[in-house]
């Protein structure tokens, strides 16, 4: 093969195209975040560490701990039906499973905005859900759906459960047919079999979803923007309005630093864990 | 209907319009090294997958001790199969592997202990047993599905191609391992295996499948010495091959000369047949009543004996004679060499061809 | 490996979901042709709504930012993506850092990413318009379709460019008339993600467009319409939308068989 120079070569253009647009961008917003918000709008460069402590403060924290909690909320109900439907097409014929998993997985590369937008229109107080049931005979005043923190759980399942599908899949694929065989033919019931064999040799699947999801929901700004109604905030909300209303680009720029951090802590937990899993990975038993 | 311990009755099954096992009928019998041998396709791992009960009956039944088990589940029965790939579970410990049919027994935790142990020694595993599958080699893995299996005592054992993935070395050494073992634990061994050495040395008795059917049942003695059929003399062991017709005066070969056959079995005038005889039934020199004249092709030495590869009229491909070392000594063949081969009538097999 | 009641079990599961995955996209599509636009009765079949979008000047120009937006970037991304994915693979031994900054721009969360962004272009007194979008959307599109040439990467016959070099091609030419050419299925599939996710891209867009209207794009139109009341051509906007991913999609699996990231 090549010399040492010449992946470098091939490497650069896009690596620094990386470092340039993306790197350094985030180092900015980290820096950003230790300065002050200007009299008018603009940045005062002075060191601070105010923006940071105002991330603790009660009111915003609480808003961390409130996403925290809707993107578990929504991580553990995508895992859920997420490795439900997993195992459900790694049972059905081999040959129809990688239909079945484009099938499952296309709604995920579709727009997201108009995923999220299709529920606006079942949820509504007019929408289809409503609707339905006065069909059904429902008489009277039914609560709206829309503009809850249910709204948004749903829109973060629906928009998330394509992906933990495929992440549980793999797995579940690779699982050696015969060590379920193994574990019936020494007497085990199927749920037994299911419960301390297939389980945790497809818990990393389902780790990596759980991680991915609640990382991806956490720092959503559409869901929670469309199906939670004006009053409804997470972070993702919070970081654009201080860049886009609020006009205090240091204190979101604090608030994305926080959520980074978060999110990268979450990410090397989910990493540890794939790399201990992988040492039990020698599927052929 | 006979009362052997494991009765196969006329099992069939069908993949669509592929017939894997033709109506297959054996008795087996308690205690017996029992060994199913076939090319690949030929039935024998199906069969054996049916008797553990990963695949449904299309027609027939197994009855063992008296009592039919074709419609139980496979954890049901107390039948445990040795996984060809050995199917260990990855993310336990030796120990627990061999303990999880155990347990699945409900077994109290003190005797659970106590036979694991015990049979980590008999397979000479016990400083292992808190190591994972994947920090074993290929045959301790072996014999970890092995003992995962035995632990259970379970009425029949089945093996898919148990030594299949050893060196030629550690198989010999199994071979022997494995009817130590089945003799010491009283349990029915059923073996699936392609390697008709192995068979012959390891099983009390034999069952030849092919394209789904079973062709013939017997000791290895019986098989080897008395194919029933071209496909079982040629599968087993190495056999001579030669063309004859049946007419008025006897068996003729392609050069005209006669053969007799010490055989009821009589092929139809000029129906083409063909003549076998075993490589080690062939004398040098004119000792039987069949005899052939041809140069020596090739010489293979194999330490104990050597077999020469004679170019005769009477066949297309060389005959292969068997010299035990004396002999060769005393002889010394050389390539090229004109010599006659004898065998006696009572050595010869006929089959249509 | 399963039993009957098990298999149908397996079925409703697969059912269940199946149906919550299309539901809500097939009741916008059927909206979409429903006469009377609202979901409180079907009126009749009709394709008004599309001819509405036809008309709509906003709709058409912001669907033509980001078409321009999309090919830009695509071309940008495949080209850079590619060069980075033959790069890494060939150079066996890569560190930590660099998968972990070849991956980030998918995990990061992209309101972060469009804020950085934001910033970045601010600081520097970028005039912010169609040239910036498509400078930020480069930034997650090459890391896709590195992945997906990477995919394909995998299981590469090295040995044809040792080959190649061994007839005397000299470095280009391998690059050029052996490795590329192989690699082309996974390319177009990688460029094929990269149109489709530039354009349903929203949020590094809205970012990143700049103040004014020139520079919208459709899903920036999209949102505008949700928000400020919900009209029936917002469906077959939508529905056409989705027709473009899909097919998009459908052709790079086609090409790659399942070179998506993660299968």
């Amino acid at each position: 093969m090549s010399t040492d120079r010449r992946p470098l070569l091939l490497m650069s253009p896009a690596l620094l195209w990386l470092f340039g647009l993306m790197v350094v961008p985030c180092l900015l917003i980290l820096v950003l975040a230790f300065f002050r918000r200007g009299i008018y709008g603009g940045i005062e460069y002075t060191w601070t560490f105010e923006n940071i402590a105002l991330v603790f403060d009660p009111l915003y924290f609480q808003i961390f701990m409130k996403s925290a909690g809707i993107a578990g909320l929504s991580a553990a109900i995508a895992c859920v039906l997420g490795y439900a439907a997993a195992y459900a097409i790694a049972a059905m014929p081999r040959r129809n499973q990688p239909l079945l998993l484009f099938f499952a997985v296309l709604p995920f590369w579709s727009n997201y905005l108009v995923r999220t937008y299709a529920w606006i229109v079942l949820l509504n107080r007019e929408g289809l859900i409503v609707n339905f049931a006065r069909w059904l005979g429902f008489e009277g005043e039914l609560p709206s759906m829309l503009y809850t923190e249910q709204a948004v759980v749903i829109g973060l399942v629906y928009n998330y459960l394509p992906f933990v599908i495929l992440s549980c899949y793999a797995p579940l694929s690779r699982l050696n047919s015969e060590v379920t065989e193994a574990s019936l033919d020494l007497g085990a019931s199927r749920w037994t079999t299911f419960r301390r064999i297939v389980l945790p040799m497809t818990v990393p699947g389902l780790a990596t979803g759980f991680v991915f999801v609640f990382v991806l929901s956490i720092g959503n700004f559409v869901t929670p923007a469309l199906l939670g109604g004006g009053q409804f905030q997470m972070i993702g909300n919070l970081v654009y309005a201080q860049f886009l209303t609020a006009n205090d680009w240091p204190f979101g720029a604090a608030l994305s630093m926080v959520l980074i951090l978060v999110m990268l802590g979450l990410l090397m937990v989910q990493a540890v864990v794939a790399e201990r899993a992988s040492g039990a990975r020698s599927e052929n038993g | 209907m006979s009362d052997a311990f494991l009765s196969i009755r006329n099992i069939s099954k069908n993949f669509g319009s592929v017939r894997a096992v033709s109506d297959v009928s054996l008795d087996i019998r308690e205690n017996e090294f029992f060994a199913l041998l076939g090319a690949s396709g030929s039935g024998k791992t199906t069969l054996l997958r049916m008797l553990a009960g990963f695949e449904t009956l299309s027609a027939g039944d197994v009855v063992l001790q008296g009592g039919s088990i074709a419609d139980l589940p496979p954890n049901k029965r107390p039948v445990n199969l040795m996984f060809q790939s050995y199917a260990l579970f990855p993310h336990m410990t030796v120990a627990q592997n061999i303990s999880y049919g155990l347990e699945m027994d409900r077994l109290p935790r003190s005797e659970i202990s106590a036979r694991v142990s015990e049979i980590l020694d008999v397979i000479q595993l016990s400083e292992l047993a808190r190591r994972k599958p994947d920090q074993l080699s290929g045959g301790q893995r072996q014999r970890v599905a092995l003992a995962r299996a035995l632990v259970k005592r379970p009425k029949v054992l089945l093996l898919d191609e148990p030594l299949g993935a050893l060196d030629k070395k550690l198989r010999s050494e199994m071979q022997l391992e494995l009817k130590r073992l089945q003799s010491e634990f009283g349990i029915t061994f059923i073996v699936v295996t392609h390697d008709q050495e192995e068979a012959l040395v390891m099983a009390d008795r034999i069952a030849i499948m092919k394209d789904g059917a079973l062709l013939q049942v017997g000791t290895p003695h019986d098989i080897y010495e008395r194919p029933e059929s071209r496909f079982a003399a040629d599968f087993i062991g190495v056999m001579n091959f030669v063309p004859v017709t049946q007419t008025a005066q006897g068996l003729e070969t392609s050069d005209g000369g006669r053969i007799s056959a010490a055989t009821t079995l009589r092929l139809a005038d000029q129906i083409a047949g063909v003549a076998a005889v075993r490589p080690e039934r062939l004398h040098i020199g004119d000792v039987g009543e069949n005899r052939v004249e041809g140069n020596v092709l090739a010489i293979a030495y194999h330490g104990l004996d050597l077999q020469l590869h004679v170019k005769t009229p009477i066949a297309d491909t060389p005959i292969v004679a068997r010299i035990t070392a004396n002999v060769a000594d005393s002889l010394t063949p050389k390539i090229g060499d004109r010599v006659t081969l004898s065998w006696s009538a009572k050595d010869t097999h006929i089959f249509p061809a | 490996m399963v039993d009957r009641t098990t298999f149908r079990l397996m079925l409703l599961i697969l059912g269940v979901v199946f149906a919550f995955l299309y539901i809500p996209i097939s009741v916008l599509v059927g909206l979409s042709f429903n006469e009377g636009g609202l979901p409180t009765a079907w009126t009749g079949f009709s394709v008004k709504w599309y001819a509405a979008l036809l008309a709509n000047d906003d709709i058409l120009h912001a669907a033509g930012n980001t078409l321009v937006v999309a090919l830009f970037s695509t071309v940008l991304a495949t080209v850079l993506g590619t060069l980075l994915a033959i790069g890494v693979e060939i150079r066996r031994r890569n560190g930590k850092w660099l998968e972990t900054v070849i991956f980030a721009p998918m995990i990061i969360p992209d309101i972060v990413l469009a804020i950085a962004l934001l910033s970045f272009f601010s600081l520097l007194g970028v005039k912010m318009g169609l040239h910036t979008i498509i400078v930020s959307h480069v930034v997650f599109n090459l890391a896709f379709v590195c992945a997906v040439v990477r995919a394909r990467l995998k299981s590469f016959d090295w040995s044809i460019v040792e080959a190649s070099t061994d007839l005397g091609a000299p470095v280009l030419t391998t690059l050029r008339r052996v490795v590329v050419p192989v690699l082309m299925p996974a390319i177009i599939a990688g460029a094929l993600l990269a149109f489709t996710l530039s354009v349903d891209e929203f949020i590094i867009a809205f970012f990143t467009a700049g103040a004014g209207r020139s520079s919208i794009t459709l899903p920036m139109q999209i949102y505008a319409m949700i928000r400020f009341g919900v009209t029936p051509e917002i469906n077959a906007l939508a529905t056409i939308v989705m027709s473009v991913s899909v097919c998009a999609l459908a052709l790079s699996q086609r090409l790659n068989k399942g070179g998506l990231p993660g299968q």
